[in-house]
């Protein structure tokens, strides 16, 4: 036979027999390691966005696909999926979910820069987990300081510093939870957001109001003035309000608790924000000086 | 003597000498995208070392006795076939394609080994197995082999073949968990915006291959230093 | 990318700056430090692994409707594997001494991150035209790619250009560029530079 092929008929067989080899071990394999997955797992770990953030309390998306397909975790824990994911997955297990809410990242401090008291110049690592270790680097030992490690470790883009404060954007926030964990004074907590606006208290501290004044111009003095219009929702504890946001708010105005708060520590933070400014806004009124000026009759 | 002189410094060769990342620049995806954390890039390590010996020892078996020219069972069909006795039989053509399907299949092999044996093991770096299918390093590892069983004297012998896959691994290992250790401090420093992440990752690399090189020529010095000790 | 499939043009103009295989994508690392000593291997390496990108491109295509989930990495890797063997003896063959040179790196290609991503990314899933204009994109972007890192390393480290002495014989040659460390440093300092622009016009276009 020639050379040539015969090379050929050499490869192919050759290639060929290392194929069915392989095929026959791997199909071997397949069968004698089997591991038994449930396939409700792997439909779970379908719907689930696979971010791996840990925001669940679950290492991965796989560990809690496994805890929910075997009933040991609530559907509704994963923060990036938001709402769409727990329905899918309720749908997919045939559960039912009840009434979920978003779980929401705000921070529970309204002082800008120039309203905190009693700072010095720190000039040492722009971190809050550094400056957090050195004493009297500002008055209040609660409140926010600035340095950014929430916006540092929040991959979604929902927090901004402002003039040294973290303002957290709620509709960029899906409750992954980073900055919950990388605040050094723990002042970032989730909030349910079961309607729109949720009353939220901004600021952490626990002190009697005479040393709160020293030390900040904003902050919660324990007037209690707030819980009177809130019937009940609002409750004084350590000198500060605490809103019970397991309790049904409908019917009680909190916009009267926010009147009657003669600091800044007490705010609404809404999601869709910029829907509410469409919406509810009164636009500004120009003057029209055509209709004043040439329809008044000249009586000479 | 001669033959564990031998092995010794082909491991050292491919560990530190020329290492795999550092010096061959193979298996650098890995190297920059999961050297972020030590106790995972320790982890894609050992999982690099321990399917390098595999598919080492496979490629070396197909190559010797198959694919190399005057391999002895592509000899035998050669001649039975009854093909110009003059001529000699090569089918290196085949070892690419018979390398991947081999690094492929062991690779598949030791993940369903590892996940059902050793569930808490598969759990802490069976991730990193499918990407390792595909990882540059093995396949170097593999023609590395095939450079040395091209012909005449000298065949490299199954021990050679593991020690050099070994090596490579064990390098691999030490390059990537000094960078895993570097990039940890690193995430601590003021790395410039257009830096971030990758960019300060080569820098720091090529600083670190610079550092290897300080190991060039310990090969031939231990080899020496081994011959004098011998001969007395 | 969109949701709405770029069209073949986009892909093509896609491949070449924006999505860059190296400066954006950061896959194919392996060629891309080790052949750009000088620009002759580098240009040789750039043109076999477009060779080997576009007809497995093609490839992959025609065969889109086989592709079985579990088994598509190694069916294209099977693929690329054929193709670079061809693009290997081919070399071998009529350009033996840059064969030589370039050694290992070629199998490498098989292994080489870009083709195997365009291939799962897009040409299992779009048809010919598709492919086609993604695969002479991206093999244009790593071309430019790999020539600029060469184009530095060889003209800084050793004076030269495509063999041809440039810089006077007066330049200290910065040998440390034409070696492994130099690699990782030139890489790391273009991909910088990239990203720096990038950021700028980024922001003009912000601004404007």
């Amino acid at each position: 036979m020639d050379n040539t092929l015969i090379t050929i008929l050499l490869s192919a067989g050759i290639l060929l027999v290392i194929a069915v080899l392989m095929a026959l071990i791997l199909g071997w394999a397949n069968i004698a390691f089997h591991v038994p997955t449930d396939p409700k797992v792997a439909a779970v770990n379908e719907i689930l966005p696979g971010a791996n953030c840990g925001g669940c309390g679950f290492v991965g998306c796989s560990e809690y696909a496994e805890a929910v397909a075997n009933g040991k975790a609530a559907a509704t824990l994963c923060g990036p999926g938001g709402q769409d994911a727990a329905n899918r997955i309720a749908e997919t297990l045939g559960l039912d979910l009840g009434q979920t809410w978003p779980f929401k990242a705000v921070v529970h401090c309204s002082a800008k820069r120039e309203q905190r008291l009693k700072q010095t110049p720190y000039f040492g690592e722009q971190s809050c987990a550094a400056a957090n270790l050195v004493p009297g680097i500002q008055g209040c030992v609660y409140g926010c300081l600035g340095y950014g490690d929430c916006q540092d470790v929040c991959e979604y883009g929902a927090i901004d510093m402002v003039d040294g404060l973290a303002i957290i954007d709620v509709d960029k926030c899906t409750g992954c939870r980073a900055c919950e964990k990388a605040c050094p004074r723990g002042i970032i907590t989730m909030i349910p957001f079961k309607t729109e606006e949720v009353l939220v208290v901004t600021c952490s501290n626990k002190d009697k109001g005479v040393l709160v004044k020293d030390v900040c111009t904003v902050g919660c003095i324990g007037c209690s003035a707030c819980t009177k219009p809130a019937d009940g929702l609002i409750e004084m504890v350590n000198d500060l309000p605490v809103v019970n946001y397991d309790k049904d708010s409908s019917g009680i105005d909190l916009h009267k608790s926010i009147e009657k708060c003669p600091r800044e520590s007490l705010m609404f933070i809404g999601l869709h924000k910029d829907k509410k400014k469409a919406q509810g806004e009164p636009e500004r009124i120009e003057a029209n000086f055509a209709t004043t000026v040439d329809q008044t009759e000249w009586r000479g | 003597m001669d033959t564990i002189v031998s092995l010794f410094l082909i491991f050292i060769g491919a560990a530190l000498i020329n290492n795999f990342v550092l010096h061959y620049f193979v298996g650098i995806c890995p190297f920059i995208g999961v050297s972020r954390r030590v106790d995972l890039a320790f982890g894609m390590g050992c999982a690099v070392t321990f399917v390098i010996g595999i598919a080492a020892t496979l490629s070396w078996t197909l190559t010797f006795y198959i694919l190399r020219p005057e391999a002895p069972l592509s000899a035998w069909l050669w001649n039975s076939m009854g093909a110009d006795p003059t001529t000699v039989v090569d089918l290196s053509i085949l070892s690419y394609i018979a390398y991947i399907f081999v690094i492929a299949s062991s690779v598949q092999f030791v993940e369903m080994y590892v996940k059902k044996f050793f569930p808490s093991l598969h759990r802490s770096f069976g991730v990193f197995l499918p990407l390792i299918s595909t990882n540059c390093a093995i396949l170097f590892a593999c023609l590395e082999i095939m450079k040395n069983l091209q012909g005449g004297d000298q065949l490299w012998g199954l021990h050679h073949a593991l020690a050099l896959s070994l090596g490579g691994g064990v390098g691999f290992t030490i390059a990537i968990v000094i960078m895993a250790g570097l990039r940890e401090e690193l995430e601590l420093c003021d790395v410039p915006k257009a830096l971030k992440g990758p960019g300060i990752a080569l820098l720091v690399a090529g600083i670190l291959a610079m550092a290897f090189m300080g190991f060039t020529g310990v090969d031939r010095g231990v080899a020496d230093a081994i011959r004098t000790l011998t001969q007395h | 990318m969109a949701s709405s499939s770029p069209s073949p043009a986009e892909r093509f103009i896609a491949g070449i700056l924006p999505e860059n295989p190296i400066y954006r994508q950061l896959l194919g690392m392996c060629p891309t430090l080790a052949v750009t000593n000088s620009l002759k291997p580098a240009l040789t390496m750039a043109a076999a692994t477009a060779f080997v990108l576009l007809c497995a491109n093609i490839s992959i295509s025609l065969i889109r409707p086989l592709l079985k989930p579990h088994l598509r990495i190694l069916i294209f890797t099977l693929t690329i594997a054929t193709f670079v063997t061809i693009a290997d003896r081919v070399l071998a063959a009529y350009l033996y001494e840059m064969s030589k040179q370039l050694g290992p790196y070629v199998p490498l290609i098989i292994v080489n991150c870009i083709i195997i991503s365009r291939c799962e990314a897009c040409s299992s899933k779009q048809p010919l035209p598709h492919a086609v204009a993604d695969a002479v994109g991206m093999g244009i972007g790593f071309a430019l790619a790999l020539s600029s890192l060469a184009f530095v390393r060889e003209l800084l480290g050793m004076g030269s250009l495509f063999g041809y002495q440039v810089l006077p014989s007066s330049w200290p040659n910065w040998g440390i560029l034409v070696l492994p460390p130099g690699a990782f440093l030139t890489l790391g300092v273009l991909l910088g530079a990239v990203n720096a622009w990038t950021a700028r016009r980024k922001a003009r276009v912000q601004s404007n």
